[in-house]
């Protein structure tokens, strides 16, 4: 693979030209499927006219805050999973309820509590990203090698040090498992939560577009907008992963 | 290391040593029924035993990693209450940590104990040159590694804090013949240099001999001392020595303490039924 793009451009173009050819074969109207090109010109013109950058930094920063709080948070409940049984117990049936409840229904509620601010953002993707990276964490804390352990103790290492050179080592792999499916879990609860109540955000100029403004080519900017931040966000996950995990 | 008196260092004593696994509804698994050893600074004894029979338990109560139900365990006179800066152990395999390069790992125990980083280096020098690793091994992935070169370098890490006295828990049990004798003689040579005390727990009755000054045989669980055996073989040995009338006679010895319970294991593995003890001298010998 000495050009890894190549595969990965091929296939954006195949993407682009299925999309072409539905809005030709099919005769669709551009605001039902606008075709490609007048996305791409939307796009374009509504980075440079300003029109997306508010939206857009706002819905980043209630992704950065809210990840920062989930996995803070999922790191610390998933360690306590992996080791204490009790915590466990109590805790689990909670975690699991919590999840089944769809955040689309816990969404408005959730506005009605923290309003239609930041806060709430927050509060809704911390929640969506603690699932699974605290699963993660829990079952790759639970993972580390036990002989390993019982070396580091025959070597004196703290409790702590045990922590920072064997358990958070060892469940790593597992741990970006988890936060690959959370950053993009977290595109999702800024969105949800937007749509609940907000007056700014990438959510906000989606809802605009296709109401009162009925610019279906932004619609469709905005959604690509949104697509883009989430493949970012999972490539810097990856990225990270390579070079904190690596070749093992 | 400083010595104590005329006496070297690193000498362990085990008196009246019992140890039980906690099991279900209360009743405790006895594993060590009494165990009275006394090792001097510098000696090296073999453990041999049936399988199960608690050599590694014995190890690990000795390492500290295990409290005794009863009985003591010293080091110098001092109870053994935890793991010791002064006792190294290597485990039966080599349990490097597989995210770390060899060099981070033979520091691994000097940066626990928070040796400053120049004479980390200067340590794993030494190291290195001691166990003759190779330049490409001390950058490479456990992974990376042969099985040999692997429990090299957990030997090294076990060295790394200068212990006086090296558990052996069968450490070279899944290497092939070949190597495994190879690495016979190096622990030879390091207990030369080294000075220090070493406990090896084995299948092998060679190993037993061509290492050891007494090789103490266990029974099965729970296990308590049922032989002693004194190896009278001039130092420093060497392979050929296997071959001596001395080996064959210590060997019966051996294998007669361990007679009645390897009968009863007919299970255990191939190293410790009594067809491949009898079997092994000769191979080692030619």
């Amino acid at each position: 693979m000495n050009r890894p793009w190549v595969p990965v451009l091929l296939a954006f173009a195949v993407f682009v030209l299925v999309w072409k050819a539905i809005v030709i074969v099919g005769g669709l109207p551009p605001f039902i499927l606008p075709p490609p090109e007048t996305v791409a010109e939307r796009f374009v013109s509504a980075w440079l006219d300003g029109t997306v950058w508010p939206h857009f930094i706002t819905t980043l920063v209630e992704i950065a805050l809210g990840l920062a709080v989930g996995v803070a948070l999922a790191l610390l409940a998933g360690y306590g999973l992996a080791r204490s049984a009790l915590f466990e117990r109590l805790a689990s049936p909670y975690l699991v309820a919590a999840q089944a409840i769809p955040i689309l229904a816990l969404a408005p509620l959730l506005v009605l509590w923290f309003g239609n601010g930041l806060a709430s953002k927050v509060v809704i993707c911390a929640v969506i990203v603690f699932f699974p990276v605290a699963i993660a964490t829990m079952v790759g804390i639970r993972s580390v090698d036990g002989r390993l352990i019982e070396l580091g103790r025959s070597l004196r290492a703290t409790d702590r040090q045990i922590l920072a050179t064997i358990e958070i080592p060892g469940a790593l792999p597992s741990i970006f498992g988890g936060l690959r499916v959370g950053v993009t879990l977290a595109v999702v609860g800024a969105v949800v939560g937007e749509w609940a109540g907000a007056s700014r955000g990438l959510a906000v100029l989606l809802n605009l577009a296709r109401g009162s403004l009925f610019d279906i080519p932004l619609m469709f900017a905005t959604l690509v907008t949104i697509a883009l931040v989430g493949v970012a966000l999972y490539l810097g996950v990856v990225v990270l992963e390579r070079r904190l995990v690596g070749a093992r | 290391m400083t010595a104590i008196g005329a006496t070297r260092p690193g000498a362990i004593d085990l008196a009246g040593l019992r140890f039980a696994f906690p099991g279900r509804d209360g009743a405790a698994l006895p594993v060590l029924d009494g165990i009275d050893l006394s090792i001097p600074g510098g000696g090296i004894v073999a453990l041999i035993g049936p399988n199960g029979s608690g050599k590694s338990t014995l190890l690990r109560v000795v390492a500290g990693l295990l409290e005794p139900t009863g009985g003591s365990a010293r080091i110098d006179g001092d109870a053994i209450t935890g793991p010791d800066a002064r006792i190294g152990l290597v485990f039966q395999e080599p349990r490097l940590l597989p995210w770390r390069s060899t060099a981070d790992n033979i520091t691994y125990p000097l940066e626990l104990a928070g040796v400053p980083v120049p004479a980390r280096a200067e340590r794993l020098k030494a190291l290195v040159e001691l166990m003759a690793l190779e330049t490409a091994a001390v950058d490479a992935r456990p992974s990376e590694l042969s099985g040999g070169t692997r429990q090299r370098v957990a030997l090294a890490r076990a060295l790394a804090l200068e212990p006086e006295v090296l558990l052996l828990d069968e450490p070279f049990s899944a290497l092939d013949a070949l190597t495994r004798e190879r690495f016979d003689l190096e622990i030879l040579r390091l207990w030369q240099r080294s000075g220090a005390t070493i406990v090896l727990v084995t299948h092998s009755i060679p190993e037993a001999i061509l290492i050891a000054d007494r090789v103490v045989v266990l029974s099965p669980r729970p296990a308590h001392v049922v032989a002693d055996i004194a190896v009278d073989l001039p130092r420093p040995r060497t392979i050929a020595d296997l071959d001596a009338a001395v080996v064959s006679h210590t060997a019966l010895r051996i294998r007669a303490a361990l007679g009645d319970e390897l009968a009863l294991a007919s299970d255990a593995t191939p190293a410790a039924t009594p067809a491949g003890a009898r079997r092994a001298p000769a191979e080692v010998a030619s």
